[in-house]
């Protein structure tokens, strides 16, 4: 053999050197979607109880178990064995190690076993918790709720103030397809209060989809015809990323979402801003723009104040296309992949008209016509109505605050 | 019966047997010998392994080249080597092509190989059944592969197809029928070959071969073979249900019709996690029969081992719905998945620490094989603790569907599974080829392999960790994937070259291995009875059906232990070991008839995606294949009579092929 004398040193060096370098980047503070930084109670219990007790079992494990084999190695190697003839003392088995190596592992495992248990209800558990909202001039006390529906490729987030719905109640009589008609639906951004436990209530319209936000909680599926409960809770004002975790078809890496977590404050006047119908545009561009949508885009999207009496249904496989009345108030859109906003704040229209030039250059998407459309097709529009619709859409709803502009830009 | 026999000939005292021409050609009996023909009627237990092995090999070359392609999309953010849809469907069939058309294939080489041999038998049970396995494993696995040429494309829902993204909405193309028809395909092979294979075990062992005497490879294959049989037609079902859903409007997966598309996740983990003991086991076997070789001592606690492999074969059951921890199964189910899966833990450490154990005191000799066998047990090792850590049903939720597991379960599957299939590769090539693996090259891949493999997974841990999901064909820049993807795909080239580097090994020792020493019966000093037979093996195994009088009974043949407990040896491998001369030893015959019914299974397939009538046309070239083997005597009289008499060998008995 001309290897070297310890093989398996080698190997086990390589793996801390990689561990080493794990815990380094691990850190690193442009991972946003990092499960190691959680950023919220329910997140940062879950890590604590759940997921660092079972790796600190699991690696003193690897560690014992890898320390004694490379001393085995090392102890027993026989580098030169031509001709070697000797045989060691034939141990066929020793009774009373096996029972305690057996009854080690199971304490371990009941150890392992036990932190299981112990953490299970911070990711389960929910608790009653009211905050006052005011909707249209009525307060209301809310159970922070909201029903997020997965669809291909992206993701529909309903607030119910006015008439709360529970998870009994959809479970009983809820269909994703036909949702009761709630006071905000948004897309692609779900808008939270600080401090308050939200109750998620996952579903979906199509495939199955999984809702996560690794800072605030782990994931749960959005299966269609079924309702989950799940919860996120934020500590602090923040924009927390998000990407569809389920492989749920051709354009799963680009159904991304993000949570936009505001103080109570803000929130409440989130809220009133976003339970408006979108106002009529004055500038001309703008007015060509709603012009075009009332042609085209109406087949899919619905703009409260201009569609919503006459919507149906989307030409989707889901039935649903983004609610875009609020559209300029999210910073991202396309299914939360791509920046409303530049970062100094304007808007990034250069990526608006690439998208509205053609969608599915940018998120591969199946519009074979004569079947069912999954994604939005290429819509065939002029650059003078594709000009105008940026200008329509720029208007609808207000520009976010400037940290979270500057919080959705990645690179 | 009519078209496979003939009016027997009249033999005179003095005459030899003489073979007159028939009419039709294809349907003259074959008669066994070295041309290639012979290898499509084979029944050899052996050479059936050989093809199991080398299609497997074939397969394994095509799931890493898609395999690469992943690799090469995922190397930098916003990857354009390969479309979202073109992506799916390579990383749907990469899965689908390693676990069925390569581990298992593998796997079932070593078992049609191995298990008559470590028992003392000629053959299988039934060896035209075993042929019919490895025909109709064959007819799947190209069915299943044409879809990227006549259906549209591969299946592109992964390899566990979940519904609602399996049905025809919203796979359009041809490729989840291809998936759910072949799979069906490839499971006949399976539950047949399972069922051959126990029967083989439980009946055909040499006198004196208790199940407590079996070698544990033989041990952990029968495991797998139970696991097969009570696995496949679970999935079989599902897929049933998925092709009449796709095919013909069945509804058992529409929500909109009522259905709850949590069923096919619980039919396919039903199947999916027994599955994978189904990958892991023959490897352990594997690695249970080289270490003590060359520890040079017996292996460590061999009831415990058996009965470890039983109890993860019985609790491998019971652990399914941890793939299903998020779906949105209640707490309480939650909770019981959660420390079923805990606890399968404690068998599966057992076998690691008697692994341990048989090495502790040993005098170990790092062979090419040895290397291997021990990285199993490392490799594995991690993968088995990555799962201890998400078998925490709540910690889970941060890990599924990250690259975390991706990174797990290659650590099983690849670290565990395959590095324990090369290492047989390494440790029986002598036996089944007659001359020895070049060690020097040996080397080489081991340690290209072993640096690729750990550059190319253990950086996925990291990214899970970093919130990297499964199944993106792409990711955006700046969330910190960067350079451990670039890292995984240099490791994924190194895996490439590693590969290479085996096949070169391939040819250069079978080049090169007139001018060497042959390797005789017994070239590492081992254990089991395959290396009491020469190198490479007879066609009859065993000129007389061994007596077996203890566990590792060819070890007892060279070597005793004195009064002081020392290894005396008591006989030479020369002297201990048969010397394959014998004659007329009664063999199986060969028939051309399971391959037949083989050809007929895909063209049904073909029909029923595209036309009808084509599966009438398939339906009826199986079943009448199916007639015609019943008809064909089992024992071919005009069969060539130097394999053929019985009387002639003392103590040899005629197990080969008893209807």
């Amino acid at each position: 053999m001309r290897l070297p004398a310890r093989p398996l040193g080698r190997v086990s060096g390589w793996l801390l050197s990689l561990l080493g370098a794990a815990v380094a980047t691990g850190c690193a503070s442009d991972a946003e979607l990092d499960t190691f930084a959680p950023q919220g109670p329910i997140a940062r219990e879950l890590h604590s109880r759940g997921v660092l007790p079972v790796f600190w079992i699991a690696a003193v494990v690897l560690v014992g178990i890898t320390v004694a084999m490379v001393w085995l190695i090392w102890r027993n190697r026989v580098k030169n064995y031509e001709g070697d003839d000797e045989w060691p003392a034939q141990t066929h088995g020793h009774v009373p190690l096996e029972v305690g190596w057996t009854v080690g592992f199971f304490v371990t495992m009941a150890a392992v076993a036990g932190i299981m248990l112990w953490s299970l209800p911070t990711v389960d558990a929910t608790e009653t918790n009211l905050m006052g909202v005011t909707v249209d001039d009525r307060s209301v006390e809310w159970e922070p709720t909201v029903v997020v529906v997965g669809n291909q490729w992206w993701w529909e987030f309903r607030y119910y103030f006015s008439d709360q719905v529970d998870l009994a109640d959809l479970r009983a009589h809820g269909d994703a397809k036909t949702l009761p008609p709630a006071d905000i639906v948004t897309s692609g951004q779900m808008v939270i209060p600080t401090g308050e436990e939200v109750e998620l209530i996952l579903t979906s319209r199509d495939v199955i989809h999984s809702f996560w936000i690794p800072a605030l909680n782990g994931k749960r599926d959005a299966v269609p015809n079924r309702f989950s409960p799940w919860k996120i809770e934020a500590s602090d004002p923040g924009f927390y990323f998000g990407q569809c975790t389920e492989f749920c078809g051709l354009s799963h890496s680009r159904m991304r979402m993000q949570v936009v977590a505001l103080t109570p404050a803000d929130f409440q006047s989130w809220v009133d801003d976003t339970t408006q119908d979108a106002v009529e545009p004055a500038d001309p561009a703008a007015l060509a723009g709603l012009e075009v949508f009332s042609g085209i885009c109406t087949s899919c999207h619905v703009i409260e104040g201009v569609n919503d009496d006459v919507f149906e249904s989307a030409d989707q496989a889901s039935g649903a296309a983004p609610n875009l009345t609020h559209l300029a108030s999210r910073s991202t859109f396309a299914g939360g992949i791509f920046n409303l906003y530049n970062a100094d704040g304007s808007l990034n229209r250069v990526q608006l008209e690439a998208w509205l030039r053609n969608p599915g250059d940018l998120k591969a998407n199946y519009t074979v016509p004569g079947k069912q459309y999954r994604g939005m097709p290429d819509l065939d529009l002029s650059e003078q109505q594709i000009d105008d619709l940026v200008a329509y859409l720029a208007g609808l709803g207000n520009r976010p605050a400037d940290w979270i502009i500057e919080a959705t830009q990645v690179e | 019966m009519a078209i496979t026999e003939k009016t027997p000939l009249e033999l005179g005292p003095g005459d030899t047997a003489r073979y007159v021409e028939r009419p039709l050609g294809v349907f003259t009996r074959p008669q066994g010998g070295r041309g290639w023909r012979d290898w499509l009627s084979t029944v050899d237990h052996k050479r059936i392994g050989i093809l199991y092995g080398a299609s497997a090999m074939f397969f394994f070359v095509v799931g890493g080249v898609e395999a690469l392609l992943i690799r090469l999309q995922l190397a930098a953010p916003e990857g354009s080597v390969l479309s979202a849809d073109v992506y799916n469907q390579v990383y749907t069939m990469h899965g689908v092509t390693m676990v069925f058309l390569f581990i298992m294939p593998l796997a079932a080489a070593f078992a049609n190989y191995f298990i008559p041999l470590q028992i003392g038998a000629r053959d299988v049970a039934f060896p035209r059944l075993n042929a019919l396995s490895y025909w109709i494993w064959l007819s799947g696995a190209i069915f299943l592969n044409t879809s990227w040429i006549v259906g549209g494309g591969g299946a592109d829902c992964g390899w566990f197809c979940y519904a609602t993204n399996s049905g025809v909405a919203f796979s359009p193309s041809h490729g989840v029928d291809f998936y759910a028809i072949g799979l069906q395909i490839l499971g006949i092979a399976s539950l047949v070959s399972s069922i051959n294979l126990i029967v083989t075990c439980l009946n055909m062992r040499a006198p004196g071969m208790t199940l407590m005497r079996m070698p544990v490879l033989t041990w952990m294959l029968l495991i797998t073979q139970f696991l097969l049989l009570f696995a496949l037609p679970v999935i079989t079902v599902a897929l049933f249900l998925l092709m009449f859903d796709r095919l013909f409007d069945a509804q058992f997966f529409n929500p909109d019709a009522g259905a709850d598309p949590l069923l096919w996740q619980h039919l396919f983990w039903i199947f999916g996690h027994p599955e994978v003991y189904i990958i892991i086991l023959p490897a352990f076997g594997v690695v249970s029969e080289i270490i003590p070789t060359f520890s040079r001592k017996p292996l460590f606690g061999y009831e415990f081992m058996v009965f470890s492999g039983i109890a993860i074969g019985f609790m491998g059951w019971g652990v399914w719905a941890h793939h299903m921890f998020v779906s949105g199964i209640g707490p309480i189910s939650v909770a019981a998945f959660s420390l079923s899966t805990m606890f399968i833990a404690v068998p599966t450490g057992v076998k690691v620490l008697n692994w341990l154990a048989t090495m502790w005191g040993g005098r170990l000799r790092f062979t090419v094989a040895m290397k291997f066998a021990v990285a199993t047990v490392a490799m594995f090792t991690i993968g088995g603790l990555s799962g201890v850590t998400h078998s925490v049903a709540p910690a889970d939720t941060q890990q599924t569907d990250t690259y975390y597991i991706v990174a797990h379960f290659h650590y099983v599957i690849f670290g565990g599974g395959v590095l324990g299939l090369f290492a047989g590769l390494y440790f029986w090539w002598p036996k089944v080829w007659g001359h020895f693996l070049n060690e020097r090259l040996g080397n080489w891949n081991f340690w290209i392999m072993l640096v690729g493999f750990n550059l190319t997974f253990g950086p996925m841990h990291i990214l899970g960790l970093q919130g990297m999901s499964r199944r993106i064909d792409t990711y955006a820049r700046g969330y910190g994937f960067e350079f451990w993807n670039m890292a995984a795909t240099v490791g994924s080239l190194l895996i490439a070259v590693s590969v290479v580097v085996f096949m070169w090994n391939v040819v250069k020792s079978k080049r090169d291995a007139p001018h060497l020493p042959p390797p005789g019966p017994d070239p590492w000093d081992a254990r089991s009875l395959e290396w009491s037979i020469p190198s490479p093996v007879p066609e009859h195994n065993f000129d007389t059906v061994p007596q077996v009088h203890g566990r590792d009974d060819w070890w007892h043949n060279k070597y005793a232990e004195n009064d002081e407990g020392t290894v005396v040896r008591v006989a030479t491998v020369e002297e201990a070991a048969q010397t394959g001369e014998a004659t007329g030893v009664h063999l199986p015959s060969p028939s051309f008839w399971p391959l037949a019914v083989a050809v007929g299974l895909p063209l049904i397939g073909y029909g029923l995606i595209f036309n009808l009538w084509l599966a009438l046309i398939g339906a009826l070239l199986t079943i009448a294949s199916l007639y015609s083997w019943a008809m064909e005597p089992v024992d071919d009289p005009d069969a060539t009579h130097d394999h053929h008499d019985d009387e002639a060998t003392e103590g040899s008995s005629t197990e080969g092929d008893q209807p």
